[in-house]
């Protein structure tokens, strides 16, 4: 898949993981934090999110420190979701 | 007093526990077949259910274990009152009791039951919390006022604090107040859903604490006014007691603390007491990296040097609604007995605020014993008890 | 006592005082279901992760709210607030076999999470309980408040009573035999004369002080009671009017709770035989439905009638008054759960 098209679904997917209500794809930047500023998503999100993409892509997080840096923003989510995907 | 843990099934053997620093969190687990049996420590009381249906001669369908623990402890703290059936059944003597997980330790049949794939279990009117006290309040015929009390793991020492405003307030002359909770797959997963579980026993207030450790038990105490005693035997006199809010995030405590902070502040408003006459805090020390460093700063900031302090969670691990009522116990044991307990699995301070807590049993003076309860959702309340 | 200053409610109605009966809303697949106003007070970070209870709850409770006057503590009643986020996690824990499960369902599955939020979402440090002794939680509400303000004259609280209808808790419920079997239109549900009734949701918040300035009723009395014994709760009642009503004054409005199931009705119809015979018996489950908390919005429908006319249909016995200054309510839960409430107006 291209790195377009991967940043478009994990987009979508975040979207409806975390019922964010009102927001389309198109108003997440890739390079917007997803926590705190831009989206303010908080750490309950953060572990949502981990659990999505052991879900979608196979990819288990085990050091909730090490998740918080994957999920800076999309770019880094889909960059580490390129490398680590298992499915 | 009437109390059930995974450390003793009475109050004389949690009190000669408590003493010898046993500790009750362990993987050895077998109440139902779950994923993390012998992956993760928990403090399982030693009596299976079949066992609690027998002892309590309990053969109604549909009783859960949540409610027989809560019989079990009830039972022993009406016989060690003294009270007549009587003056229970009085319209004059009230019923508090908290839980939170209620019938939902039943996962397996409540998934069916909810989700129509049955024609229904023993269990449809046991899933919800006041399902407890509805069945003591039928089983010991109470007429006076019966309240279910869920502020999550404060929600027993609320049920205490009610029953406290109930008597000053002229609605119950007496009231029978506690707590219980069982383990289920639901907060087991739940709790380790938010990564809070240690798979190791936990250490409260230890620097490297890894989560606490889930736990079941009940306990119950008997209110009763200074006047109407008639020489029947008193632990201790409820002296202080308040509940604050945190308002900051729905599972974990603010920074500064100002909702632990408020309420401990809250209970030496109520008990006219000045913070250094506390000579013991038993902290809600969960074992967390949040609770305890937030705890802690609180402590820090309503006393200029904190107290002996300490968190039973290391012996029976966190027992939910249970925790308020059981750690009452326990503070009253240190009143009753002048001594205090360990605070198990401490090795290292956390930095930041240098606090050890007791390590080892010893007797001391006690004249104030201040117990805390937090819960999700900033739910935090405080109760002062005071030697008579 | 206590006075109740500001009120709101979000039900089945967006008309609770709808006159016309012909135009009132009708159960669908048996269900008097909550229709809810757009919520734009809540902040949307937060709406997002809220199951229907709490969406009422707060809903309801923050318009009362105010930034410049703020109440001193939040006192909820809920049976089973939390509880459809409860089962959803549950099945997530039997569809992933324990694995890894989103905590977001847990987090809002408490008890207390309605008081929690709204205590987050003020910032209200004051005292917070959470009431959830089934069709008793809104009445201990009531009476934790009347102790908070007995403590505490000079404060206010936010005072609260909800449910919903949870998909899960509706089939259990359904299987337990507590709701009609059979399609019932809520406006003949007093003819019926089957067991169960027709299950509502809903919300209904107060503003509550000691303070006796602009208020809209003055609640004079609360008792509860367990008990299946109907001559035992008329007792009760005979009591309890004994020791609340003021000398010379009389109930001229009786609030019943009555909901067309044939199993509590005698409790009803005991408790209507003491009354006077100028008392006006007044209904409103068909408006509702019932469910645990359904005496919150009865609470609402006492404050309403002190100020204005009661819509026909709503009279089971009407009198030649037709303004009221004593309201006595009269709730039963499943034939076990019972309370008296008796609410004025000033004079």
């Amino acid at each position: 898949m291209e790195t377009a098209e991967l940043k478009l679904q994990v987009k979508k997917q975040i979207i409806e993981f975390l019922n964010l209500i009102s927001v389309k794809p198109e108003d997440i930047k890739d390079d917007e934090p997803l926590f705190g500023e831009g989206l303010g998503l908080d750490s309950i999100d953060s572990i949502e999110l981990i659990v999505l993409l052991g879900r979608e892509y196979g990819i288990d997080i085990k050091d909730p420190k090490e998740g918080r840096k994957v999920l800076t923003d999309i770019n880094t989510m889909v960059a580490y979701i390129e490398q680590h995907r298992t499915k | 007093m009437g109390v059930i843990s995974a450390i003793g099934n009475s109050v004389a053997e949690n009190h000669q526990s408590l003493k010898d620093a046993v500790c009750g969190v362990s993987k050895a687990f077998d109440l139902f077949p779950t994923k993390y049996a012998g992956l993760l420590p928990f403090g399982q009381v030693p009596v299976s259910t079949e066992d609690l249906l027998q002892q309590l001669q309990v053969t109604a369908p549909g009783v859960t274990r949540t409610t027989l623990l809560a019989l079990h402890a009830l039972n022993e703290a009406l016989a060690d009152c003294g009270i007549s059936p009587e003056d229970i059944k009085s319209s004059e003597t009230a019923l508090i009791g908290a839980n939170t997980v209620g019938g939902m330790c039943l996962t397996d049949e409540l998934y069916n039951d909810a989700n129509n794939k049955t024609d229904g279990s023993d269990y449809l009117e046991s899933y919800d919390c006041a399902s407890v006290n509805l069945y003591l309040q039928k089983h010991f015929k109470i007429t006076g006022v019966v309240n279910t009390i869920n502020t999550a793991c404060s929600s027993s020492a609320n049920a205490i604090m009610y029953g406290a405003m109930l008597m000053k307030n002229g609605y119950a002359k007496r009231a029978i107040v506690g707590g219980t909770d069982c383990l289920a797959k639901f907060t087991i997963n739940g709790f380790n859903a938010l990564h809070i579980l240690s798979t190791d026993n936990c250490t409260p207030f230890d620097e490297g604490r890894k989560g606490l450790n889930l736990g079941e038990g009940a306990a119950f105490l008997i209110l009763e006014k200074e006047e109407d005693i008639k020489g029947r035997k008193v632990y201790a006199e409820l002296t202080g007691y308040s509940n604050a809010n945190d308002a900051y995030h729905p599972s974990s405590l603010s920074d500064e603390g100002d909702g632990p902070f408020l309420s401990m502040q809250g209970a030496l408003n109520i008990a006219n007491l000045s913070a250094d006459k506390i000579d013991f805090i038993n902290a809600h020390g969960t074992g967390t990296e949040n609770n305890d460093a937030v705890e802690s700063k609180a402590m820090m900031r309503l006393f200029d040097k904190p107290p002996a302090f300490a968190s039973s969670k290391g012996n029976i691990g966190h027992t939910l609604g249970a925790s308020g009522a059981i750690e009452a116990v326990y503070s009253i044991l240190s009143l009753v007995h002048q001594e205090v307990y360990a605070n198990l699995h401490f090795k290292n301070a956390i930095p930041s605020t240098g606090l050890t807590p007791v390590l080892a049993y010893k007797k001391m003076p006690v004249s104030h014993v201040m117990s805390n309860s937090f819960g999700f959702g900033g739910s935090c309340s405080s109760l002062i008890f005071s030697k008579v | 006592m206590l006075y109740i200053h500001k009120t709101f409610s979000i039900s089945v109605q967006q008309n609770l005082l709808q006159a016309n009966i012909e135009l009132i809303n009708e159960p669908v697949n048996k269900k008097l279901q909550a229709i809810e106003p757009a919520y734009e007070k809540i902040p949307p970070g937060i709406l997002r992760r809220m199951g229907k209870s709490i969406r009422m709850g707060v809903g309801a409770a923050l318009p009362l709210m105010s930034e410049t006057d703020p109440v001193n503590g939040i006192i909820m009643g809920s049976a089973n607030a939390g509880m459809e986020e409860c089962v959803k996690f549950l099945n997530q824990i039997v569809q992933y076999e324990e694995g890894q499960l989103t905590p977001g369902n847990f987090v809002q599955s408490t008890g207390n999470v309605i008081a929690g939020q709204l205590g987050l979402i003020t910032r209200n440090k004051g005292y917070n309980v959470t009431h959830v002794h089934a069709g008793l939680a809104f009445e201990n509400a009531v009476l934790d408040a009347i102790m908070q303000l007995n403590t505490n004259p000079s404060n206010s609280y936010l005072l609260g009573g909800v449910d919903e209808i949870s998909s899960f808790h509706y089939n259990i419920e359904a299987l337990a035999g507590t709701y009609k079997k059979e399609e019932v239109s809520n406006k003949v549900l007093y003819e019926a004369g089957s067991p169960g009734y027709l299950v509502g949701e809903g919300a209904a918040m107060f503003v509550v002080s000691a303070e006796a300035n602009n208020f809209i009723a003055k609640l004079t009395a609360i008792a509860t009671i367990h008990s299946t014994d109907i001559e035992l709760v008329q007792a009760q009642l005979k009591m309890f009017l004994q020791k609340n009503l003021e000398a010379g004054t009389a109930i001229d409005l009786f609030l019943s709770g009555e909901n067309g199931d044939n199993r509590t009705l005698p409790f009803y119809t005991a408790c209507e035989t003491l009354l006077a015979d100028d008392t006006a018996i007044v209904r409103y489950k068909h408006m509702t439905g019932d469910f645990p908390t359904a005496s919150a919005l009865g609470l609402w429908y006492a404050c309403e009638f002190l100020q204005q006319q009661v819509p026909q249909h709503m009279f089971k016995k009407k009198t030649s008054k037709t303004s009221y200054r004593n309201i006595l309510l009269y709730n039963n839960f499943k034939g076990l759960q019972h309370s008296f409430i008796l609410v004025s107006k000033a004079w």
